[in-house]
């Protein structure tokens, strides 16, 4: 009996290694991605915005506000320029995002106690760039108004003391917690790696059943009078080891070569991973039991596998998603993986919660095999 | 011409047929533009989760919480309030930003000794880290203006006073193009851009291996019809098609998700044309090399991850290193989603795109020319031994 | 007699195997010369050499005075049917004609004759893919004659169909040929042999020519000697 199962659970990997392009896929398809991804985010942290200072007043307490801003946490100084058009002109071309504009006569207004309006232009259109710059310069900002303040008051007869009194600011500290440096690769790179993962299984997976029943050897299986059931449980057994093989190289690198976040136990994060990867295979198994023909059957997987990354909430987060999409994505096991990453691989949330996910993962495999079952059993 | 038009005729007629590539042609782009619209509608993230821990319960204290309270980034969570129960919330993401005001601190700022309020945030996910951090500190800015105002009205300063001396030296911030920090706005035509690319890709590059599965690429091959003429009468109906889908999605963007579409029709209809030609060329030329619909189904979609993250459309291309950007630089992708933004969002005009135009244009004339140099002979291959899906057949239920 | 179709020293390799070693080959104008040969023994390769679909390892292949390595312009003058089904399925038989002399440049002209003279009419609404093995082939058939070739390349053309249809197709084959068409015509089937005017009989890669009447008289030979071997031949 184990025999049988093994015998087809062998014959299942060989299938696998000699459809070449699958072979391709599976082997090297998340490792590319892996190392493609930390590529992309190697910077890690978004420091050295590029920020240019025209100074029209050229005096020394232009240059000294100068100096202080070019000093700003992320900012760094790519040019001093002579014009508001010098700046709208590097602006435009994207060389500039951050641009401070001191006004002529600046040094003099503020000696006369009138009012010197500094500029500060953020290039919006690229929202990684402009949150960090805004925050950068809402920095700059409060410190620049307050030094201006407290000489303010000192002109006008006010003792130091009580002008910096005036100007005491609550004092607060940040603390970003789970991903202390702000490290984007820490924030997507195995997510985007696991993303590929997920779509290489699927593509995997969408030729359980269809790649049994489109070839003339069906009807030899068909004939040989094995339960359907054990043959499909056997091959699914073999797929599911595989997708779990491949994820392992993965983790390795991920975790003990890149040093990414890996906050929970790793068997239990090989745990939930294993949870999901049989999820997707569901997936996959029931799109192969009513597509007519594989490239279908790959269609209909990757309709979901493709947008759940966006869908799943992990990075535009689902709380601000419509509550319909929300409930909707909630039907897919990639939003609970992927938002598990999260919980587990950063916070640690602990076993109560991934319990929950790991439950809600299998719940939706439950329904898939089912009518995957139903269907073929119909046939 | 009239040759051409007969085989566009036909290829029509199949696309019609076929149920599926029907749908891939015409429905799924806005299909995906639309789950990808309700994904970003909100634009702005707001109401984040806050708490506040407030050990001093003061009226500074209660001050600073009221700051939060009335910010319309934050929505605070009233029922946390011990540090370990704000810990936990970070954890199980009920919260994500909490404030901590720590014992006698209004005694002990009165007193000028050292203490700190300390604002936590979530930068487990970098779009929550990135706001909330940048909400933070709009809040304590505010707040500590505030506070001085009011010390200043206790001074017996009039209003007008403390203004002039507040705004001694201000800091006035304008953030251009995208003001509202709307990431509908920032990400959702780059999506577009790839569903395009993806969808389009995907469509054309079955043409021929469709052909090939059924053998009628025989006919084709066989007929003395020269091999631009297959390439023009063939791609033709999803040239036109992609182009239609282009200018649907980009009006489904404006009118329901409320993106910010404006720059000068012309370059973008220009950006179009281009990108959809290199699509186009591009598709047919994978699908004359393609065994079979399904390793082209296989291999384009995955493309569409690596191809956008890539691209510097999101992660800035400074931040990227050198030769990845020269990789990106190969990609149509890359050029249309970073010369449309600078078009529709930046409102550039024609001379801050030429390069794209120019790499765009490069593309097409190169996709095309691939196109229509496919040799008209096959290589003969030997029965396909043990390979499974190599050859120009996949399974297929059959009765 | 002129020559239509000249081959020297045709080789093709397909992976490791030679499946078309060194053939010499000349049809004359009007000839209707039958390639015959078991299954896998080279035909279909042959003929889609001849009909510029497959790329060849080596030799020279001349059609209509043409160098098939060095242009299409040969393709006007001929008509193929393949064996495997390569008419486009999912369209009716009036689509498929129409099509199919859209692809060939051929205009419509031919297309009524054509339909009266296979006996089509009846069907033309039809799935092409729905078609009777006999419908089907004389369909081909039909496809294959729309630019009024000069040379018909015909695989197959006759497997196993129905009677009627087969009478249709060798009474529009002889039409064909008297009409000053050139045929070459592959089949594994010795029944066919006294229908063309000239055998060349493929094994093992080689080609050897053969009047019809001594083509017929080998096979029997070859059948006998199995059967007095003791085999149970049932050819």
């Amino acid at each position: 009996m184990l025999n049988q199962g093994l015998a087809i659970m062998r014959r299942e990997v060989f299938y696998l290694c000699r459809d070449r392009g699958l072979r391709h896929i599976l082997l090297c398809g998340s490792l590319i991605g892996l190392l493609l991804f930390y590529a992309i985010y190697s910077a890690q942290v978004l420091k050295d915005i590029p920020a240019a200072i025209v100074d029209l007043d050229n005096s020394s307490a232009s240059r000294e506000l100068a100096e202080k801003i070019s000093k700003a946490e992320y900012l760094k100084l790519v040019a001093s320029l002579e014009s508001y058009d010098d700046l709208q002109e590097l602006i435009k071309q994207g060389r500039v995002i951050v641009g401070i504009v001191i006004p002529e006569n600046f040094a003099r207004d503020v000696a006369l106690g009138r009012q010197a309006r500094v500029l500060a232009v953020i290039d919006g259109s690229n929202m990684i760039y402009a949150t960090n710059a805004s925050a950068a310069v809402l920095t700059v900002t409060r410190t620049i108004s307050a030094q201006a303040g407290v000489s303010a008051l000192v002109a006008r007869g006010v003792q130091l003391k009580q002008a910096q009194e005036a100007y005491q600011a609550i004092d607060f500290s940040e603390e970003p917690w789970f991903n202390p440096a702000l490290n984007y690769a820490y924030f997507l790179v195995l997510a985007l790696a696991l993303n590929i993962w997920q779509q290489c299984c699927t593509l995997a997976a969408c030729l359980n059943v269809i790649g049994e029943r489109g070839m003339k050897s069906w009807l030899q299986i068909k004939a040989s009078g094995i339960s359907k059931f054990k043959f499909f449980t056997s091959k699914s057994l073999a797929q599911i080891l595989i997708f779990m093989a491949i994820v392992l190289p993965l983790y390795i690198l991920a975790f003990g070569v890149f040093k990414l976040p890996l906050n929970c136990s790793l068997p239990a994060f090989l745990l939930f991973t294993l949870a999901f990867a049989i999820a997707i295979h569901s997936i996959g198994t029931l799109a192969s039991s009513f597509a007519r023909n594989a490239v279908d059957a790959a269609r209909f997987g990757m309709i979901i596998a493709l947008p759940s990354f966006v869908l799943s909430g992990y990075t535009w987060p689902l709380e601000a998603m419509p509550a319909y999409l929300q409930k909707a994505a909630r039907i897919l096991p990639q939003t609970w993986f992927f938002q598990g990453i999260n919980y587990f691989a950063f916070k640690d949330a602990g076993w109560n919660l991934m319990s929950h996910f790991i439950l809600a993962m299998l719940a939706i495999t439950a329904v898939c095999y089912g009518a995957a079952a139903i269907l073929i059993a119909r046939d | 011409m009239r040759q051409i038009l007969d085989i566009a005729h036909y290829e029509m007629l199949s696309i019609f047929k076929e149920k599926i590539l029907f749908l891939m042609v015409f429905l799924v782009p806005l299909g995906y533009a639309a789950l990808f619209g309700a994904t970003y509608v909100t634009a702005i993230l707001g109401n984040v989760p806050v708490a506040i821990v407030d050990l001093d319960d003061s009226r500074l204290s209660r001050e600073i919480a009221a700051a939060f309270a009335n910010s319309p980034h934050f929505k605070v969570v009233d029922d946390i309030r011990t540090y370990r129960e704000l810990e936990e919330g970070m954890k199980n993401g009920r919260l994500r930003a909490g404030v901590v005001i720590p014992e006698n601190f209004e005694q002990e700022m009165a007193r000028h000794t050292l203490t700190r309020v300390l604002a936590i945030y979530d930068g487990s996910n970098l779009i929550w880290g990135y706001n909330t951090r940048k909400y933070i500190r709009e809040v304590f800015n505010d707040f500590s203006a505030s506070n001085t105002a009011s010390y200043l009205a206790g001074l017996g300063y009039t209003k007008n006073e403390i203004r002039s001396i507040m705004d001694t030296v201000s800091l006035n911030t304008e953030v251009w193009y995208n003001p509202t920090f709307s990431y509908a706005n920032f990400l959702f035509l780059g999506l577009v851009m790839m569903i395009l690319h993806q969808i389009g890709l995907l469509s054309v590059s079955l043409t021929i291996t469709r052909e090939k599965e059924r053998k009628t690429w025989l006919q084709f091959l066989s007929a003395p019809v020269p091999a631009w003429k297959i390439f023009a009468g063939k791609s033709l109906p999803y040239f036109v098609a992609n182009f239609f889908n282009y200018a649907l999605l980009l009006w489904f963007a404006a009118r329901f998700i409320h993106v910010k579409l404006s720059g000068s029709l012309p370059l973008i209809l220009l950006l179009g044309f281009l990108y959809d030609l290199v699509i186009t060329g591009a598709g047919f030329f994978i699908s004359t090399h393609a065994p079979n619909s399904l390793q082209v189904t296989r291999y384009v979609m995955l493309l569409s991850v690596p191809f956008f993250m890539i691209s510097g459309y999101t992660w800035p291309a400074t931040h990227i290193p050198a030769f990845i950007n020269y990789l990106a630089r190969l990609l149509p992708s890359t050029w249309m989603a970073l010369g449309f933004r600078q078009v529709t969002l930046k409102e550039l005009d024609i001379s801050y795109i030429l390069p794209h135009i120019r790499a765009l244009g490069l593309m097409a004339v190169l996709a095309v020319l691939l196109a229509v140099n496919f040799t008209k002979r096959l290589k003969p291959r030997p029965e396909s031994g043990t390979e499974i899906n190599g050859g120009a057949s996949y399974p297929v239920r059959w009765k | 007699m002129d020559t239509i179709v000249a081959v020297k020293d045709l080789t093709q390799k397909i992976g490791k195997k030679t499946v078309l070693d060194g053939l010499v080959l000349e049809v004359g104008t009007g000839e209707c010369l039958g390639i015959f040969g078991m299954k896998g023994s080279g035909k279909t390769a042959l003929l889609h050499i001849l009909a510029g679909i497959d790329r060849f390892t080596s030799g020279k292949v001349l059609v209509a005075g043409l160098d098939i390595r060095r242009t299409e312009g040969f393709k006007k003058y001929i008509g193929l049917v393949t064996q495997e089904r390569s008419l486009f399925q999912d369209l009716s038989v009036a689509e498929n004609l129409d099509f199919i002399a859209v692809l060939k440049n051929a205009g419509r002209d031919n297309i009524g004759p054509l339909i009266r003279r296979l006996e089509l009419g009846e069907v033309l609404n039809q799935p092409a893919g729905t078609l009777e093995a006999g419908l089907y082939q004389r369909l081909a058939l039909a496809c294959a004659l729309l630019n009024s070739p000069r040379l018909l390349l015909a695989d197959e053309l006759i497997g196993a169909i129905d009677l009627e249809s087969r009478r249709i197709i060798l009474r529009e084959l002889k039409s064909f040929l008297a009409g000053g068409g050139t045929c070459v015509w592959a089949f594994s089937n010795a029944e066919f042999l006294p229908h063309v005017d000239r055998v060349g009989w493929l094994e093992k890669g080689k080609i050897s020519f053969y009047q019809p009447a001594g083509a017929l008289a080998r096979w029997s030979g070859l059948i006998q000697s199995l059967a007095g071997q003791g085999g149970d031949s049932d050819a």
